[in-house]
């Protein structure tokens, strides 16, 4: 275990030293800053509008954040060449993708924490109030929910040669499914078969990520989700997450290396 | 005398790039190395040096025959514990300080942190790179990444030295420090494994010889005996070995 | 000359020529297309795709009003058609028999009209949509103690990016006069005017406002009569002119002359209103009704 937050160490100093996440918390800082800076009609109070576009920004901002970060990670190492003085160590490729993830997952969910808590000041300046528990909860289950998308994008880069590829795949991917994946049930059904079958199918095969976008809920002041839910919806996470890490090590395990 | 580094019958064969077929890159090979002793070995290029290597490594698997690191089968990681590595080509972590790449492998090896502190600031004296240890390795130049690389695979205090080239891209000055690191590492009892081209740097250091080509072993023996039943230097004998038929000049 | 002059002289050389050519350039490319006519940065850069934006973040306001609870598009069939449930009070609703326990939403159990419309839920058709209702916003309400206000911002962003759509300046103007803000509101609703001066739509919010809020019914008056003959000038030819409107129109202006006792120039528009009202006998009744009283008494304001 070791080994495998060493590795994460790593990862998370080159998130902090390389550009990516400030350029995006600035770039997320300044749009929200200057959407905040227009009152209309004369009301200081309308915070709502303010609310969804950070939230947005973020979940754009984390998106790219986590599958760019874990895109280049194994690629990099080869390219790089770092990954032969790694693997002459006891370290086993298993702990390599252990590691890779762990340190992009703890590396999004800082770069998560960092937006997060900038949204939560804008949104307590405004309304003067914080729904906690529902933004904890959103908090919660955005990072759960980034931890199957690095996840993927883990499995990508031992898939897909180059790493832009893989990320424009995944982001493909991961977009699709927030937007489409609740429906699909609905368009399976609209289908003649066979493509009924495929479709529902894919509907589920699919991480349904849509689950842990729970802005709605946080934008209009709705209650907070039942912790029985939040936990089951961690487990779903979590298992998907391990057989998409456990993907990825069958794929990297058998792999040559030619130094 | 103990064995530390072992391969029988090994066999490494890939895909041939044009898709026609197998290349065999390592045919049945069969090495010893023993303890304390420095291990040249030798071959032309595309001889199959480096895919021994990378089996010994465990980058690569071998398609036949085994591998042996300590008498540990070089599949298990466990087997890279007491080694040391130093890559032709050395890249590393470009965003780390030497200070932070060399604490990092410190934990892969499961180096106490006392005394992890103590072995980098004496690696870094060792390659006198003691006032650059906190500039991120991406300032350095590349006789200077070259000392990183063997320091880091220093680190871990190895009985086992496998390098890959390591006078490669450096001046006579880093040469001979590498040639000087070389011997004190023999005067204190460790095995060094190491690949070059440059024969009469192996023809000075180097204990025993093993001479590679077209995946097969031609001949492992001590330098001295090789010199003296060929009546001819190790360039020569290399030159004859893998088939090389010299011009004659008028 | 040294290297710093040479270089200054060089800069300053390739900077006249730029402007030069800008100068050159600038009476031609106003004639290329349309872009050049536009007169603000959104029209430049969108074109004419800003109208599909303008609609997504009208349909936002729609989101905001029900906070968060929307068909998507695969549930179209099923949604609200038009934008009249985007002004439904609570009036409208039948009368519940519980208060909401949210104070800023009112929660709908009517079980027709706008009710029945956004019932396009069903029950979930597997595990997955089951557990995934957990995450969503599955109960229709709508805003209501002043949190109406939340729909603003997009249907200004809506306005900025599509002028030409009137509903857009009818729906804002219709909820800032619920909050109070008068004064944006016919501001808006001018603004509006200015970019589609004909839109009878427009003339007749401008009239309720002037009429309901600012207590002033002889601008009122005025705005809904050139309402009434934008109307003619729009919509009088076409095959199936927009009635609703004209009813409208003319209702509103025989109630003001009603009040005001001019009960000859009521029947008028009454008499008008027949012509395009969904109920012509109640229509018919008032006018009866009138009649009756303007041959009994004459002119005078009715109470």
């Amino acid at each position: 275990m070791n080994t495998v937050w060493a590795l994460a160490g790593v990862v998370i100093k080159e998130l902090y030293r390389r550009k990516d996440f400030y350029v995006l918390f600035v770039l997320t800082a300044v749009m929200t800053l200057l959407m905040g800076s227009i009152t209309f009609f004369n009301d200081p109070r309308i915070a709502s509008y303010l609310k969804d576009i950070c939230l947005l920004l973020i979940w754009i901002s984390a998106l790219v954040i986590a599958i760019t970060t874990t895109a280049r990670q194994i690629p990099a190492e080869r390219e790089n060449r770092t990954i032969f003085p790694l693997l002459a160590k006891p370290v086993t490729r298993g702990q390599v993708v252990a590691g890779k993830f762990l340190g992009c997952w703890l590396a999004s969910g800082i770069a998560l924490g960092v937006f997060y808590l900038f949204f939560g000041v804008v949104s307590a300046s405004r309304e003067h109030d914080l729904a906690v528990i529902q933004y904890l909860q959103a908090l919660w289950l955005h990072w759960v929910m980034l931890a199957i998308v690095v996840g993927l994008a883990l499995l990508g880069s031992l898939v897909f040669a180059a790493p832009s590829s893989n990320a424009t795949i995944c982001f493909i991917v991961v977009l699709g499914i927030l937007l489409l994946g609740r429906h699909l049930n609905q368009v399976a059904l609209q289908q003649p078969e066979p493509l009924r079958t495929v479709v529902y199918s894919i509907y589920f095969l699919i991480p349904h990520l849509e689950w842990y976008d729970i802005r709605d809920l946080l934008l209009y002041d709705h209650p907070g989700l039942r912790w029985t839910d939040c936990l089951l919806a961690t487990l779903y996470a979590g298992v998907y997450t391990a057989m998409l890490l456990l993907g990825a090590w069958l794929l990297f395990r058998r792999k040559p290396l030619h130094a | 005398m103990e064995v530390i580094l072992e391969t029988r019958d090994l066999r490494v064969e890939y895909r041939a790039q044009n898709g026609q077929g197998k290349k065999v890159a390592v045919k049945g090979l069969n090495l010893k190395v023993h303890a304390g002793e420095v291990f040249g070995f030798l071959g032309p290029n595309g001889a199959g040096k480096t895919t021994t290597m990378n089996v010994l490594l465990g980058f690569v698997h071998a398609t036949a025959g085994d591998a042996y690191l300590f008498g540990v089968n070089v599949r298990e990681p466990i087997a890279r514990q007491r080694i040391g590595y130093l890559p032709e080509l050395t890249y590393y972590y470009k965003f780390l300080t030497a200070e932070e790449l060399l604490r990092f492998y410190a934990r892969l090896f499961g180096i106490p942190r006392a005394e992890a502190d103590r072995r980098i600031d004496q690696l870094l004296r060792l390659v006198e790179l003691e006032a650059a240890r906190k500039r991120p390795i991406k300032t350095y130049s590349k006789g200077m990444q070259q000392r990183v690389g063997l320091a880091q695979a220093l680190i871990n205090d190895p009985d086992l030295l496998i390098l890959d080239e390591p006078t490669s891209g450096l001046d006579p000055l880093g040469r001979m420090k590498v040639r000087e690191i070389i011997q004190r590492l023999k005067n204190e009892g460790k095995t060094v494994f190491f690949s070059s081209h440059e024969l009469g740097e192996v023809e000075t250091v180097c204990d025993r010889v093993a001479i590679i080509n077209q995946g097969e072993l031609k001949v492992e023996d001590r330098v001295s005996a090789l010199v003296e039943k060929h009546q001819a230097n190790l360039e020569q004998i290399f030159l004859s070995l893998i088939g090389y038929q010299a011009e004659v000049t008028a | 000359m040294n290297r710093p002059v040479r270089h200054s002289l060089l800069l300053l050389l390739l900077a006249s020529a730029c402007f030069t050519l800008a100068t050159l350039l600038q009476p031609r490319v106003a004639t290329w297309g349309q872009r050049h006519a536009a007169d603000s940065l959104m029209k430049v850069v969108l074109g004419d795709g800003r109208r599909l934006f303008a609609n997504h973040f009208f349909v936002q306001a729609d989101v905001t009003f029900h906070s968060g609870y929307y068909p998507s598009i695969f549930d179209r069939d099923q949604a609200p058609k038009g934008t009249r449930h985007l002004t439904a009070s609570p009036e409208d609703h039948e009368e519940h028999d519980h208060e909401p326990p949210d104070p800023g939403r009112e929660k709908d159990e009517d079980h027709s009209g706008h009710a029945c419309e956004m019932s396009f839920l069903g029950p979930p058709r597997d595990w997955i949509e089951a557990f995934g209702r957990r995450f969503m916003v599955t109960e229709h309400t709508h805003l209501k103690g002043g949190k109406e206000r939340e729909m603003l911002p997009w249907l200004k962003i809506s306005a900025e990016l599509d002028p030409q759509r009137v509903e857009t300046y009818t729906v804002a103007s219709y909820w800032l006069r619920n909050l109070g803000k008068f004064q944006e509101a016919e501001r808006f609703l001018r603004e509006g005017l200015r970019n589609n001066p004909k839109s009878y739509e427009i003339l007749f919010e401008l009239g309720r406002l002037y009429n309901e809020n600012l207590q002033d019914p002889n601008r009122a008056r005025n705005v809904w009569e050139l309402g009434v003959r934008c109307w003619d000038e729009r919509e009088s030819k076409k095959d199936k002119p927009d009635l609703l409107a004209l009813d409208e129109l003319t209702v509103h202006l025989a109630d003001l002359e009603e009040k005001a006792g001019n009960l000859a120039r009521a029947i008028e528009w009454l008499q008008r209103a027949l012509r395009a009202s969904p109920r012509p006998e109640a229509v018919q009744e008032r006018i009866e009704d009138l009649q009756r009283r303007l041959a009994a008494g004459g002119s005078r304001p009715s109470p």
